[in-house]
């Protein structure tokens, strides 16, 4: 029976527990991250914490502080989480390891004890911590690390930036959603009264007055959006969804006005007014959540590149702030973390991972005068970069320079009630005016019943439902199959798509190196092989490691073992000695035998596969093929969209010896593009929507973000880089390939109901109509009628939850 | 009868209260964290 930590309570792992003194007395926990903070605790005399934690509660071991607290301290990097830089400062911390409320209380009693906080205050539920403090009398770095020695790893955040912004006007239109239903139950027992018999009496135009005044406030608050949107419309010479609305909204409106104060006997449809802005708004609302918005382009290369930068002074390493680096500086980088800059090495070697930019997985090596690419990975080498270009000017910044370009100059989809709309319109105003000009040759009032009666019959609330409510549930249902469409207008575009584009690393293929075969007598050293690769990090060991490992090979002991970067590796094994490695490192060791397999490794190196060699003693034993193998179910979705019809090509940034030869393997007839840069990729996409194709694209790298942003359609793998995320206009949760194919069946069929739902309103349209040019138009059908429209579209629209994926 | 007179504009008056009530606690920020102000009257300043 394991003990349990004394701070938080999880089981203590038996070969390495950790012992404290804790007043006196000797404690056990999981890990040294709790038996600091506990003691941490204990000093500070706050060890009530243990007794406000609610029983059974578990608390986590505390997450690793942050790295660098000390840039905080830069007004630079302050300023873009805070406005204000005086003595006094305001600052929002995103926290790390917050679970209950004796969290709150330990981290506000750990800022009250801090002399020069002048306010400290948590918010459970978002795990937020809002501080002010004195800048003269502490720094935020101290207060940072503060509350990592309790446990909690803070990092200061913009509360205003493009997501809180976004968040905040959908906020404000719940509020209007709420102001028309608080409207809408209140009109309600009005109009009930009307219908059940008060119109008859003493009441009657006492009662469309209280109508009046609880439909004025909610047309200006809650119609606000319809009608603003109506007017910008108007002024852009343009015809959108809000135009119809509007002029549905004020006409009833304005004539239900006119009848409450020229017209006491006449009927008012102040209630069907405030039902259409309720239902109109939930919609909205519905379409406006399923909306992400981009990042900001500034604050996403932030994210992606390291904040500060190892500057070597006068001999000296100091840490600045990525900005204060200029052109001609130099700067170190130790293995692990990533280049902050674009530069020329100028002093050591290393390997890098550059797939982020490139998509390629495997690693590169780098000597004196290799340039390197800010946000790429430094492997195992220590080296000191001469300073190129900081953030807008490096490759990485160009590229999300491009995709913000991309973004900007996308067009608005244009839905297909959209398309509609003008056709609605006239004949709407045609039907109106028509009604008017046959009933003015009998009596005006009549005439003026029916062309508004017209208007506030066709207002086009169904219509305006059909696509929002379609899309809501399509993106929900595609949610749940792990399909996630961050705009939900492409799910109508998606299907219509006749061209698709395919990133090769990392998205028809696996982007991981895995063993495709071996040559030679390689499965006889198996054990000796493993236990070599055991010690390596290197990505085509990891390939040989697993695929040995899969085979439950043994481990044979290991002795003498040593890399040769670039080259390969040697060890002693079972007294022999043993070579892992490339065939130039072969031949410069002079190996026997290695015609043996030459010309089969020739063939499979053409492909693009890589080949390791075998040595025992001088003496070539065989040959193990590495290469990125393709996604299992990569042959199963070309198959499914040739069989649609749909134009396919490949993208590569590789070789086109490679390119071809995964095409070839895909047998899937589609056009081959190799060798191509993040902006080429960009063009091509261009090149094809020039001749009017509909092109979506399917990519994982950030190479991928700009032709993403500029597609059609963007379909990003979700087990690709967070930029490619953001481009796209959908995300595969499961990263499974197929599910491009679902989500084009999911679109065709999302597409199909709103056509239904169209067709629904356009139906309750002519069955009304006619109605309504007849004069014999009554409240109380449209207060029936419209509603049901409506309800007949959502219901419609539900039906959509039944969707299975193939 | 007369009554519905002021009763029904005076009950609207009320409703309407409510909802500016709301929504004015909404937007002060009294319902961004629902958990941790019900613990918070608990702690003492020990």
């Amino acid at each position: 029976m394991s003990e349990q930590c004394y701070h938080c309570g999880l089981a203590v792992p038996e070969n390495e527990p950790v012992h404290r003194d804790i007043k006196g007395e000797e404690q056990t926990f999981c890990c040294i991250g709790c038996a600091s903070v506990c003691e941490a605790i204990h000093e500070a005399g706050m060890e009530s914490f243990y007794q406000r934690t609610a029983d059974g509660e578990l608390l986590a071991p505390p997450p690793p502080p942050p790295k660098n607290v000390e840039l905080y301290d830069y007004d630079e990097v302050q300023s873009e989480f805070t406005q204000n830089l005086g003595d006094i400062r305001e600052i929002h911390l995103l926290a790390e390891g917050i679970h209950c409320a004796a969290c709150v209380w330990l981290i506000e009693s750990t800022l009250a004890k801090l002399d020069g906080v002048k306010f400290g205050n948590v918010n459970l539920t978002s795990k937020r911590v809002k501080i002010r403090w004195d800048n003269r009398q502490i720094q935020l770095s101290t207060i940072i690390s503060k509350l990592a020695n309790v446990g909690y790893s803070v990092v200061p955040f913009d509360p205003n930036n493009a997501e809180a912004a976004l968040k905040k006007q959908n906020r404000a239109l719940l509020y209007r959603v709420a102001f028309a239903a608080f409207a809408m139950m209140n009109i309600m027992w009005i109009a009930v009264s009307l219908y059940t018999g008060a119109d008859e009496g003493e009441f009657k135009n006492f009662f469309h007055w209280v109508a009046f005044g609880i439909a004025t406030p909610t047309l200006i608050y809650s119609g606000y959006p319809f009608l603003k949107g109506a007017w910008d419309a108007i002024r852009s010479r343009r015809l959108g969804m809000d135009v119809p609305i509007s002029i549905g909204l004020l006409t009833t409106y304005f004539y239900s006005l006119y009848i409450t104060i020229y017209v006491p006997e006449g009927d008012v449809y102040f209630d069907t007014l405030i039902d259409l802005m309720l239902l109109l708004l939930v919609g909205r609302y519905l379409e406006a959540i399923s909306r992400t918005k981009a990042v900001d382009s500034t604050q996403r290369l932030m994210d992606l590149q390291p904040k500060v930068a190892l500057k070597i002074e006068n001999g000296e390493e100091k840490i600045l702030p990525i900005r204060l680096i200029k052109k001609g500086d130099w700067v170190r980088i130790k293995p692990g973390e990533k280049f902050p800059v674009d530069g020329v090495i100028k002093e050591g070697s290393t390997q890098v991972n550059e797939s982020m930019l490139t998509g390629e997985s495997r690693e590169i090596h780098k000597y004196e005068g290799d340039e390197v690419s800010a946000g790429t990975i430094n492997l195992n080498g220590t080296v000191t970069v001469k300073v190129q270009s900081i953030l807008q000017d490096t490759a990485l910044g160009r590229i999300i320079a491009l995709v913000e370009e991309a973004q900007n100059s996308k067009a608005p989809i244009q839905c297909t009630a959209d398309k509609i709309i003008p056709y609605f319109v006239t004949t709407t105003l045609t039907l109106a005016t028509a009604s008017l000009l046959y009933w003015l040759q009998f009596d005006v009032n009549t005439a003026i019943l029916a062309a508004t009666a017209v208007l506030i019959i066709t207002c086009p609330c169904a219509f305006g439902l059909a696509t929002p409510m379609a899309i809501a549930v399509a993106s929900g249902v595609s949610a749940k199959l792990g399909i996630f469409v961050k705009n939900g207008a492409v799910l109508e575009t998606l299907s219509s798509v006749d061209h698709i584009i395919f990133d090769k690393t990392g998205t028809l293929t696996k982007g991981e190196m895995s063993v495709v075969k071996t040559l030679g007598n390689v499965e006889q050293f198996a054990s000796s092989i493993y236990a070599i690769e055991q010690r390596s990090e290197h990505s085509i060991a990891l390939a040989i490691k697993t695929y040995f490992e899969e085979k439950q090979v043994s481990q044979a002991e290991l002795g003498e073992f040593k890399v040769h970067p670039g080259q390969g590796v040697e060890a002693i094994v079972n007294n022999q000695s043993v070579y892992l490695g490339s065939q130039s490192w072969m031949k410069g060791l002079e190996v026997d035998d290695l015609s043996d397999w030459s010309a089969e490794v020739d063939l499979e190196e053409a492909k693009g596969h890589t080949c390791v060699w075998l040595a025992i003693d001088g003496q070539a034993q065989g040959v193990i093929v590495i290469a990125d193998t393709l996604r299992e179910d990569a042959q199963a979705l070309m198959a499914a969209l040739k069989n649609e019809g749909i134009g396919m090509t490949l993208l590569s940034g590789d070789r086109a010896a490679v390119a071809h030869s995964i095409a070839q393997e895909l047998n899937a007839s589609m056009e081959v593009i190799a060798e191509v840069l993040p902006s080429e990729k960009d063009a091509v996409v261009q090149k094809l929507q020039a001749q009017g194709k509909t092109v979506a694209v399917v990519g994982d790298g950030i190479n991928d973000a700009p032709a993403l942003a500029r597609a059609d359609v963007g379909i990003a793998i979700g087990s690709g880089t967070d930029v490619s995320m953001d481009s796209a206009d959908i995300v595969l949760m499961n990263s499974k390939l197929v599910d491009v194919y679902n989500a084009r069946l999911l679109s065709q069929r999302t597409l199909k109901t709103i056509k239904q739902n169209i067709g629904l309103s356009i139906t309750y349209n002519i069955i009304m109509v006619p109605l309504a040019m007849s004069a014999v138009l009554t409240p109380m059908i449209a207060a029936i009628t419209m509603p049901l429209s409506s309800l007949l579209v959502i219901g419609n629209a539900a039906r959509l939850r039944k969707f299975k994926k193939r | 009868m007369d009554v519905i007179y002021w009763l029904i504009p005076s009950m609207l008056v009320v409703g309407l209260l409510a909802v500016l009530a709301i929504i004015w606690a909404a937007k002060s920020g009294q319902y961004d964290d629902m958990d941790g102000e019900a613990h918070r009257i608990l702690h003492d300043d020990d």
